[in-house]
């Protein structure tokens, strides 16, 4: 008898991609003599296949031949169990729902990892690794998330914050309020995006306005930040839940890119590893360079950021660091961060297969724990017996 | 009429035995227990009737085939009235015949005999035939005899069904990975520790518990059939006995990792004969721990096992010299607080479950759940996070923010005494009583409630008996000692012993409910 998890990956998302080469990572580093993999992609139109050749990456190069030779299925729940049914049966050869233990939610972006797709765990019931529905949507609204951070009295840049159609109807008074608070440079950013799509820096007003047209088109509500010139941009990576977490050694991006491409990882030794390697350690610095004690200072920083956020599983906060004041400022969070940010845990104490592991085990526990909320030491419901209302006293159990 | 009257006989037989098979089902299909229920069910009316369609059948029987033919109709009838009222017995009752695989095997094979009786004597002549009417009428009078034989005829079947079901729990333990299976059994205090030690333990792991009181061999098993998941990380499994030997049949199952014995008592002494058979087969879950190594956890309070166990034990309690202990137990608002003393570490915890044996268990379930990986912190959490039974020593906000410690539901004369100690231990409060006493309990009643009245009358400061007649003895104990009876009330109800309360309740009062008797009681 073995666990079977289930790896959610795709989606209606921009980082659609990013998301398979996440979710392939994760499924080949499982444990198999622990667990049973199950892997549910979403495609970009919303329905879910499962197949067995999920668990490479080639076959996905060719995503039409991989559609057809997949099964359509559906998550849903029967009896006491959710289990993945199969939508097409043959006449002859009836294919067997799947129990599933527990969900994997490797999304990245909005319509998933914004509490999209936990809701819809949460509410079938199945225990599932990584934030609830709060911290994730929480973690996805980039304005949301500062209000949060502020609350918690966390440093985060000030910012302001409008909806497109106030923009619209009132563009002077927002471009000075900007121009007055926050002063130029200016980034300007969609709330709800998870990359770096829609997001643009201005140096003046005729930049300002274009950044604001910008991304007002991808998002109706918009932010306006300080952009700090002298940054370094350091991110670390904490898992656990609220009651007990840790942080990853940090690391320091290089290039904008939001994944160890699957190359890095996979396709080593060989004519194609000198190039990958040069790439990766272009790409970023783990750990980064950075004195211990700025290094402790962040990562204690991050797990305040991710007890503040109700975050639990594997999250990464990306921080900045303004070289001029030495100062550091959350910038953002990663809910379900690309490759699970393992390239971090490796280096720190975690192997891949290991951090599974423990993600696993903390989705048991979250739901434990909500169970236990209601926990009684006996089962009896026959309440209502108490003062006045001795007449059921005869049924004394 | 003569075939007619054979098929009345099989069909009636059927009937009477959904009694039969009700009580067989409700003494676990032991016979011994189910011949007790038959002589305590025997109405003497009903007896000689039966006995004298018996003496009936015997003349005919003698005299000739003829005569036997004639008056089957009347034995027919008689089978008839009795199989009627055999399913109208099963029906009224509260706890009905549940057709279980057993029951319906048991009642096809009942079938079968009476089938194959009626048959031949329709269709055979002559002795072998007559034989066969005789056996059906005698079988279908006394569904008795027909219900044993189904018994022990099908005794092997079930063995075979039984040792299925067992290999497949077995294969099920087996193909778990990484499980821990925790055995905890004692004469008492069993049920109450496994619920504790399985809400601490899932602190930290997906823990599986045997439900309610499934403490027996099948019951072990019809959980593991039906509960056990591939998650699963902890089983624990409450094991009870009756007799020697039973506790290693669970064992010899499930092969438990680490044990906890949380009393060694004199219950079921009538099946064990002596507590020194009830201590080896306690500790017969000791003997299947060792064998893998494991620890096994034992109320070191209890006078027994202290008096027996070696070192070989760990032992829980409240003496000093145990690793595991409890410290400065004081009762609060908050409720029960005390010192958890876990070898090394020391944590203190606040727990809503009040009493002496909650602390107890609560520190054996606390002491095993350490060694096996859960943190004191995460100890201290789950135990503050525990919640009792409804009205079992349960703590509810009360009149002018007094405090109320609901124990409605307890008759028992020690438990009573328990809960008056708890009372007790709210240092530095207005401690006040309201029981009418306990009833039913025999010879002893007047002396349990005299003690009852000595006893609260030590510990509180306002006394409030319920039923004029009632409380008589209760007052008499209270005589015994020096209590100021102008701090003693009577009422009549209640609801006015409630209305006397609110009079002088306080912030700073705690009120006992104790046995919540229904007003028919109340004289």
């Amino acid at each position: 008898m073995k666990t079977t998890v289930a790896f959610i990956f795709g989606c209606r998302s921009v980082e659609h991609e990013v998301s398979i080469i996440s979710a392939v990572q994760a499924m080949r580093a499982v444990n198999r003599v622990k667990y049973d993999v199950l892997p549910i992609y979403v495609t970009k139109t919303g329905e879910m296949y499962t197949s067995d050749k999920m668990l490479e990456i080639e076959p996905f190069r060719d995503m039409k031949t991989l559609i057809a030779e997949s099964e359509p299925v559906t998550m849903i729940k029967s009896g006491n169990d959710v289990v993945v049914h199969f939508l097409k049966q043959k006449m002859f050869k009836k294919k067997e729902d799947i129990v599933i233990n527990v969900a994997f939610p490797v999304v990245h972006g909005t319509n998933c990892e914004d509490g999209t797709l936990q809701g819809y765990l949460e509410f079938l019931g199945l225990p599932y690794v990584g934030c609830d529905v709060l911290s994730s949507a929480v973690g996805m609204d980039k304005a949301v998330f500062k209000y949060v951070m502020q609350a918690a009295g966390l440093p985060v840049l000030d910012c302001n914050c409008f909806y497109a159609r106030e923009y619209s109807e009132n563009r002077e008074a927002i471009i000075e309020s900007a121009e007055k608070e926050i002063g130029y440079p200016m980034i300007v950013k969609p709330v709800n995006l998870g990359s770096s799509v829609g997001i643009s820096k201005a140096k003046d007003r005729a930049a300002l306005i274009d950044a604001i047209e910008l991304a007002v088109s991808f998002s109706d509500r918009v932010l306006i930040e300080h952009a700090v010139t002298a940054i370094r941009e350091i991110n670390c990576s904490v898992v656990g839940d609220t009651d007990e977490c840790s942080a990853s050694v940090c690391e320091e991006p290089f290039m904008n890119d939001e994944i160890l491409s699957y190359e890095d990882k996979y396709i080593g030794g060989g004519k194609s590893s000198g190039n990958a390697k040069g790439m990766a350690s272009l790409a970023r610095k783990i750990p980064a360079d950075i004195s211990e004690e700025k290094s402790n200072e962040i990562r204690e920083l991050a797990c305040k950021v991710f007890k503040a956020l109700g975050a639990a599983g594997v999250v990464r906060i990306d921080f900045i660091i303004d070289t001029e004041s030495d100062k550091v400022y959350v910038n953002e969070v990663n809910t379900i961060p690309g490759s699970l940010s393992f390239y971090l845990w490796e280096k720190t104490d975690l192997p891949y297969e290991k951090l599974i592991d423990k993600l696993i085990s903390l989705a048991f526990r979250r739901s434990r724990n909500r169970e236990n909320l209601t926990f009684t030491i006996d089962t009896n419901i026959l309440s209502g017996v108490s003062f006045g209302a001795k007449g059921a006293k005869g049924s004394k159990l | 009429m003569f075939y007619f009257a054979t098929a009345v006989l099989a069909v009636s037989g059927i009937m009477s035995l959904i009694r039969q098979y009700q009580m067989l089902q409700q003494n676990s299909y032991f016979a011994k227990r189910y011949f007790g229920w038959i002589g305590s069910d025997i109405k003497p009316i009903f007896l000689i009737i039966r006995l004298v369609m018996l003496g009936l059948l015997i003349w005919a029987v003698v005299l000739s085939g003829d005569i036997l033919s004639n008056s089957l109709t009347l034995f027919a009838a008689c089978a008839l009235y009795f199989g009627w009222r055999g399913v109208a017995d099963n029906s009224n009752s509260i706890k009905k015949l549940v057709f279980t695989a057993r029951i319906k095997r048991m009642f096809f094979f009942s079938g079968a005999v009476l089938l194959a009786l009626g048959l031949c004597g329709s269709l055979i002549q002559g002795i072998a035939g007559t034989v066969c009417t005789v056996a059906l009428t005698l079988l279908s009078l006394f569904p008795e005899f027909l219900c044993l034989l189904s018994l022990f005829a099908l005794k092997p079947v079930e063995k075979l069904v039984a040792r299925h079901y067992i290999n497949d729990a077995k294969r099920i333990l087996k193909s778990v990975c990484d499980l821990e299976v925790v055995g905890i059994t004692g004469s008492y205090g069993k049920t109450g520790t496994k619920y504790i030690l399985t809400r601490i333990l899932s602190e930290r792991f997906n823990v599986l518990c045997t439900p309610e009181s499934f403490n027996t061999p099948m019951g072990v098993v019809r959980t593991i059939r039906e509960r056990m998941r591939a998650d699963t990380e902890i089983f624990v499994c409450e094991m009870g006995a009756k007799n020697v030997g039973d506790i290693k049949e669970i064992c010899d199952i499930v092969h438990p990792d680490t044990g906890l014995i949380t009393s060694v008592g004199p219950q079921h002494l009538e099946t064990f004969k002596s507590i020194d058979n009830v201590f080896k087969t306690k500790f017969e879950l000791f003997d299947a721990v060792a064998k893998k190594g494991g620890e096994v956890f034992a109320n070191g309070d209890n006078a027994v096992i202290r008096e027996r166990a070696d070192g070989s034990v760990i032992l829980y309690g409240s003496d000093s010299g145990f690793k595991y202990r409890a410290e400065n137990v004081t009762g609060g608002r908050g409720g029960a607080s005390f010192d958890l003393v876990l070898g090394e570490e020391r944590v203190s915890v606040t727990t809503k479950l009040l009493g002496k044996h909650n602390v107890l268990n609560i520190v054996g379930a606390a002491g095993l759940a350490y060694t096996m990986g859960v943190s004191a912190k995460d100890i201290a959490f789950a135990i503050s996070r525990l919640t009792p039974t409804e009205h079992r020593l349960e703590m509810k906000s009360s009149v002018k923010g007094s405090l109320l410690i609901d124990d409605a539901y307890n008759a028992n004369p020690e438990g009573c005494l328990e809960a008056v100690n708890v009372l007790g231990s709210f240092e530095g409060m207005q401690k006040v009583i309201i029981t009418p006493g306990l009833v039913e309990l025999g010879d002893k009643e007047y002396e349990y409630n005299k003690a009852l009245g000595t006893a609260a009358a030590k510990v509180c400061d306002k006394i409030i008996f319920v039923g004029i007649k009632r409380s008589e003895p209760l007052v008499d104990g209270v005589r015994e000692t020096e209590f100021n009876e102008e701090n003693m009330f009577i009422a009549s109800s209640f609801k006015e012993a409630m209305e006397i309360y609110s009079d002088f309740a306080d912030e700073n009062s705690v009120v006992l409910l104790e046995n919540d008797l229904p007003d028919n009681y109340l004289k």
